[in-house]
């Protein structure tokens, strides 16, 4: 009976190690990140979410956009992440600060996002991306998500948001494709992943 | 210990043994449907089974149903009935109370059939393997904890006695399981962790996942059957009891290799690679076991189903365990991080080790639970050839096209689109191995059902099943701890 009782205990020990250092370690000293305040200007970084990013989030989740593009960027020691353009330095715990909801993401078959609202500013870019990503890079393999659009007759003035469509996704005369509710949170979301803000533990590097 | 009594035991936990192996096939049927259609949508963005207007059949929906239904639907369905089998066996007394396995399967398939409809409908959590919601995951982890809680009375009724490395093994999974599948829950997606912790917690679940629940029972069942398979005891019993203290003592840290360069204390990341390069003293330590159990005896035995299924696992689990601590070193993870080639690590665990093993058990143990032969003969050749060509071809494109698809990563003047370019051959070649494997499941499945519900005793025996169903009842030869 002693040796069950050891092989309990030692299951739940060794066990144990592990989940106080790697779940119950992170939840409890990841909660108590403050923003990085620069001295000379007292600029407050990271910023928060702005709009409907946090449901946009959710959206990013449901599509799966996490089993193709990573949300981190590895330090020039690491990879060639900062040669590719996709941020200026490496990212840390701190930029993620703010998220609700965090996808790092382990494949890249697509970019890497962490910074693609700092790449592209344009919500039409992301619109036309997602409806047909053909139109923005014509050897891409994204799928097209068309569900976040609808397409509906003009009324009086064309909307502000509806899509610039081109060629065959062009809809027909006196329609418009617009995003719905979740392709704007989604596309809002989008456009928040930037962190082009200083932060002492992650300088920028220098030749 | 006297084993008279072991068709006794077999008829008492028939009934739910045989509801976990069933549900573990359905599912595995349909993983199998979402495997195929997200392995030919991934490289095809404009075919028409790519379903551009339809959300719930997109590749982003169909991915995580195929990992959920083929971890959670099969290899755990799976897992808790060969788990429960090796427990009542080992215990050595017929059982009682057995309306809560079949309960406990019952609400576990209600809990798949819930998240898999969720994953589709777009309720996910974004969290890697813990994609069904929470109310999907109450309800599994509900289930889990009727069976669990069963599972440990059979332990406590056993005969008093030695007790084995195998049981260690299965008591250990569920345990384990228990903790990890609850605490990563509740604080992921019941309550919300910091975002920063989030990926920590994620990826200390999916480690302990593949190394302490799915790893320790596909090993306890080879330990059981391996030798019983081969007519001779386990070669080294203190190789066995090292093997089984060094799983429990890292599986637990592995899960962070897959963020190197992570936004993570630089320590958590090391410890995770230091563990995962030490993974290799349990491999080692059961690959030696297994094969020096096994050597001059295989020849002997001819074409043995449940034999050859678990040879092929336990070689797998070699090659999983050595290229696992490979692509974990920072200097080869900078390639492979990101790429194709931990998709065909994670295949070669998910389904050359595990599956085989737990495939072979199936071939074993679903005959003893009927009392009567596995049908179609044929049909299981055609599942083990299957199974190996499919997964041997799996392993080549992903690594191939993973590697160069990691150069290319590498080198920051190729264009992502041109790194698509390169690996788009290996990416059909995937797609094929895919098709291979599918439809080895759908032969697998077929005789199963057919075993299972034709009853009428058949008249032409094959000699290829007989000599595995009648060959092992005279000895028990597996380790025991004195």
């Amino acid at each position: 009976m002693n040796r069950a009782k050891g092989l309990f205990f030692g299951v739940f020990f060794l066990f144990g190690l592990s989940w106080l250092a790697l779940a119950a370690y992170p939840y409890i000293t990841f909660a108590g990140l403050r923003q990085s305040k620069d001295e000379a200007t007292g600029a407050l970084a990271p910023l928060g979410n702005p709009g409907t990013s946090d449901q946009g989030a959710r959206v990013y989740a449901a599509n799966g956009c996490l089993y193709c593009h990573s949300q981190y960027v590895r330090d020039k020691s690491e990879g060639s992440d900062i040669e590719r353009k996709w941020g200026k330095r490496r990212t840390v715990a701190r930029d993620y600060m703010f998220d609700r909801a965090v996808f790092l993401g382990t494949s890249r078959l697509g970019a890497d996002l962490t910074n693609v609202g700092d790449r592209q500013t344009d919500p039409q870019w992301f619109y036309r991306a997602l409806y047909n990503p053909r139109a923005t890079a014509p050897e891409s393999v994204m799928p097209a998500y068309r569900w976040l659009f609808t397409t509906r007759e003009i009324q009086g003035q064309p909307s502000a948001d509806a899509v610039k469509l081109e060629g065959t996704d062009a809809p027909p005369r006196g329609y418009e494709v617009v995003p719905t509710a979740e392709g704007k949170a989604l596309v809002d979301y989008l456009l928040s992943r930037k962190t082009n803000y200083p932060l002492p533990e992650a300088p920028e590097p220098t030749e | 210990m006297e084993r008279s009594d072991l068709s006794v035991i077999d008829r008492s936990i028939r009934i739910p043994v045989l509801i976990f192996l069933a549900s573990g096939v359905f599912w595995l049927i349909v993983a199998s449907g979402f495997w195929l259609l997200a392995s030919s949508q991934i490289h095809t963005p404009t075919a028409w089974w790519t379903f551009p207007g339809v959300a719930w059949l997109s590749f982003g929906r169909t991915y995580p149903a195929f990992l959920n239904c083929f971890v959670y639907g099969w290899a755990t369905c799976a897992g808790i009935g060969v788990g429960i089998w090796l427990l009542a066996r080992f215990s050595s007394v017929p059982l009682r109370n057995s309306l809560f396995p079949i309960l406990a399967a019952a609400t576990w398939n209600i809990g798949i059939a819930v998240g898999v409809l969720s994953v589709m409908g777009g309720a996910t959590t974004g969290k890697q393997m813990l994609e069904f919601p929470s109310y999907a995951a109450f309800i599994l982890f509900l289930a889990f904890v009727i069976v669990g809680l069963w599972a440990l009375t059979i332990f406590w009724a056993r005969r008093p006695g030695p007790t084995c490395v195998s049981q260690w093994y299965i008591l250990g999974a569920f345990l384990w399981f228990s903790w990890m599948y609850s605490t990563a829950n509740i604080l992921l997606n019941f309550t919300s962790a910091p975002g920063p912790a989030q990926p920590a917690i994620n990826w200390w679940y999916i480690g302990s996942l593949i190394d302490l629940w799915l790893t320790p029972i596909a090993l306890g069942t080879a330990y059981y059957l391996i030798p019983k398979l081969v007519g001779r005891p386990i070669y080294s019993y203190q190789l066995a009891l090292f093997g089984f203290w060094s799983l429990a003592f890292l599986g637990g840290w592995t899960g962070m290799t897959h963020l190197i360069g992570g936004p993570l204390p630089a320590w958590m990341i090391t410890a995770s690679i230091v563990a995962r390069v030490l993974m290799i003293l349990p491999v080692l330590a059961v690959a030696a076991n297994f094969h020096l159990t096994i050597k001059g005896k295989f020849e002997d035995l001819g074409w043995n189903p449940a034999l050859r299924f678990m040879v092929i696992g336990a070689m797998a689990y070699t090659a999983y365990g050595f290229e696992g601590s490979l692509i974990s070193t920072r200097t080869i993870a900078q390639i492979t991080q990101f790429t194709f080639v931990t998709f065909g690590h994670a295949q070669l665990g998910l389904f050359g080790f595990f599956s085989m093993i737990l495939f072979g058990a199936y071939y074993y143990i679903v005959p003893r639970l009927l009392e009567r032969q596995w049908l179609l003969p044929g049909f299981t050749k055609l599942h083990f050839w299957f199974s190996v060509v499919g997964i041997g071809l799996l392993l080549f494109a992903l690594t191939m096209g993973g590697l160069i698809q990691g150069f290319g990563l590498q080198d920051p003047q190729i264009s992502m689109s041109a790194v698509s370019d390169l690996i788009g051959p290996f990416l059909l070649i995937q797609n094929v191995a895919v098709l291979l494997l599918v439809l080895a499941n759908l032969g697998f499945a077929f005789a199963f059902a057919l075993t299972l519900l034709i009853t009428a005793p058949l008249k032409r025996r094959s000699a290829a099943i007989e000599s595995s169903a009648d060959a092992p009842r005279k000895i028990a030869p597996e380790v025991t701890v004195a």
